[in-house]
């Protein structure tokens, strides 16, 4: 058996699980685009034949999926903006430095990283709603997003910031940087790409944020998606295909950035979860 | 005045304000609900007490009407099965597959990589494909079943107490399988080739190489992975509110999602607090695993 026949039969075995595990986006994909009748056909069709392209108009229109995308828009970029601001001079200060602090403060952020949000999420309601924080909901949930997932972008980007070489940064200290100079003029910069593809990972995590929205914002005009999804799906529905139109907008936009990024998203999880 | 302000711009006071910062930070948002939590478990918490700050202590009474409860048991003993079953199947896909794309052939990591869009999708999303797919009558996975001829009729996954539990368990396992093949993915590459080269020449056959090289070398990475696991399991949250909301009548109902019931449900927040108590106490725990397994790292 010839190298190339391997790799070429490899390839499509890969190919064939790969299909296996992708059957339930696949399945969201064309149960959109089915109609009621087909959709409730048995056998089900794996093809649909009079696709209804209508339908993401349709759902975009009567379930207002606009407001509900900007509200998700909304939160988390203002989560990822803190996140950003905070978190990076955090996780720099942790890799620089290697000490018994270091240890501790390391420490502290990896057990804050693991705290469950819907456990979480009940004395941060009653927190919030006795200091008032609940009459700006979308600002409780950034705020409440911000500090979830801030622990892992510290994790990520410390891992960044440790293959900065130390030595380009003392170089510029020697040739009269201040600190301020030399973490914004060269550390950043080189840390840049990390930086940026944790921050665009944590973006999705908060894109798509479920417990602490649903549990805080009660006004639907201030609810992001993935509680308007939610409420679309009742206990006997049988929309489905507009339910799978409403996913099929909601997550094509995260599966778009995610596979143009993917080789980069992969490496810095990995690099940031363990090694 | 001036000698702070310059170490603040050019010395140690710059690092100390870039850690501390952040750290109030998640001191205000984390360390506090996590002492406050606490607190409410001890005390009696109704609508009307809800806004103010000095409410009764009650003692353990929660904890003890917590434990004098009969859904308490059967919910406990769902959230050990969900959690043990999730980890098992996640761990075994992930494996198999991981050690499938070992096997170096080109396009391998880039269709590896793309497995991950599971994890990357918001899982009220997932929630609802799989509920689509797990739906009784019309459900694509009862066609497949009986095609296959695995079952005669079909299995109602969302509302047979029998079977609500494991709709939510198959969607985690779908969920987390590929976080799990990428990180044993890693471990796998970490493995020196030539280990593999030496045993063989000693004609150690494929089971054996697997059995003396590849699980003790990857030791402390699947160490990590399952207490990975068990921390992600303890957060899942999305796949209960989308599939089963718990029901029925409890049957698919786990602490982490019982919690949030209490609280946002029935509007008993001491009680919701004390199984948040419980339950931190236990991923705390499992991520103190996870931190020593990954020691080495942290330390850099």
């Amino acid at each position: 058996m010839s190298d190339a026949f391997r790799n070429r039969l490899m390839f499509a075995a890969a190919l064939v699980l790969a299909a296996i595990y992708l059957f339930p986006l696949y399945w969201m994909y064309i149960t959109a685009l089915k109609t009621g009748s087909a959709m409730f056909a048995t056998p089900p069709k794996f093809l649909p034949s009079e696709p209804q392209w209508g339908i993401y108009e349709f759902v975009w229109q009567s379930r207002n999926m606009g407001r509900y995308l900007w509200n998700s828009l909304v939160i988390a970029s203002g989560a990822v903006s803190l996140i950003a601001v905070l978190g990076v001079g955090c996780a720099y200060v942790l890799a620089r430095y290697r000490n018994v602090w270091v240890d501790v403060g390391l420490f502290l952020i990896l057990m804050l990283q693991v705290l469950p949000a819907s456990l979480m999420v009940t004395p941060i309601f009653v927190g919030f709603s006795q200091f008032g924080l609940l009459d700006t909901p979308r600002l409780a949930v950034t705020l409440a997003i911000a500090a979830k997932s801030m622990p892992f972008f510290v994790v990520l980007v410390r891992a960044t910031f440790m293959s900065v070489p130390m030595e380009l940064e003392e170089a510029a200290l020697v040739d009269g940087n201040s600190r301020i100079g030399a973490f914004f003029n060269i550390v950043l910069p080189l840390a840049r790409n990390g930086i940026l593809v944790s921050a665009i990972l944590i973006f999705m995590q908060a894109f798509g944020e479920f417990v602490y929205s649903k549990s805080m914002i009660q006004a639907v005009e201030l609810q992001p998606a993935s509680v308007g999804l939610n409420s679309f799906m009742g206990p006997n529905t049988n929309e489905w295909n507009n339910i799978m139109a409403y996913a099929t907008i909601y997550v094509t936009p995260v599966l778009a950035v995610f596979v143009l990024l993917q080789r980069r998203i992969v490496s810095g999880l990995t690099s940031g979860a363990l090694k | 005045m001036k000698r702070i302000l310059s170490s603040v711009t050019d010395g140690k006071g710059f690092d100390i304000g870039l850690v501390l910062l952040p750290l109030a930070f998640l001191f205000i948002m984390s360390g506090l609900p996590l002492v406050y939590n606490v607190v409410m478990s001890l005390q009696e918490v109704d609508m009307f007490s809800l806004g103010s700050f000095s409410r009764p202590f009650v003692g353990l009474k929660n904890y003890v009407d917590l434990f004098s409860q009969p859904e308490t048991r059967p919910i406990l003993l769902n959230t050990a099965l969900f959690v043990s079953a999730s980890i098992a199947g996640q761990f075994v896909i992930g494996f198999g597959l991981a050690l499938f794309f070992w096997m170096n052939f080109p396009g391998a990591s880039w269709l590896r990589g793309l497995f991950l869009v599971s994890w990357v999708m918001p899982g009220l999303v997932v929630g609802a494909i799989w509920n689509w797919i797990l739906s009784g009558d019309f459900g694509v996975l009862n066609f497949l079943l009986r095609e296959m001829g695995v079952t005669d009729g079909n299995i109602f996954w969302r509302s047979d107490p029998n079977y609500s539990l494991w709709a939510v368990i198959i969607a985690n396992i779908w969920l987390g399988t590929s976080f799990n093949m990428i990180l044993l993915s890693v471990g796998l590459s970490g493995i020196p080739k030539d280990l593999f080269e030496a045993a063989e020449l000693d004609g150690a056959n494929a089971f054996q190489r697997f059995w003396t090289i590849t699980l003790p070398m990857m030791r402390s990475t699947i160490g990590a992975i399952i207490a990975l696991g068990l921390i992600f399991t303890l957060q899942q949250f999305d796949l209960f509110a989308a599939i089963t909301s718990g029901g029925p009548n409890n049957a698919s109902n786990v602490t982490q999602y019982w919690a949030w019931d209490l609280s946002f449900r029935q509007y008993d927040f001491a009680k919701g607090a004390t199984i948040s108590v419980i339950m931190i106490v236990f991923v705390m725990l499992a991520s103190v695993v996870y931190v020593r397994s990954t020691r080495h790292e942290v330390r850099g």
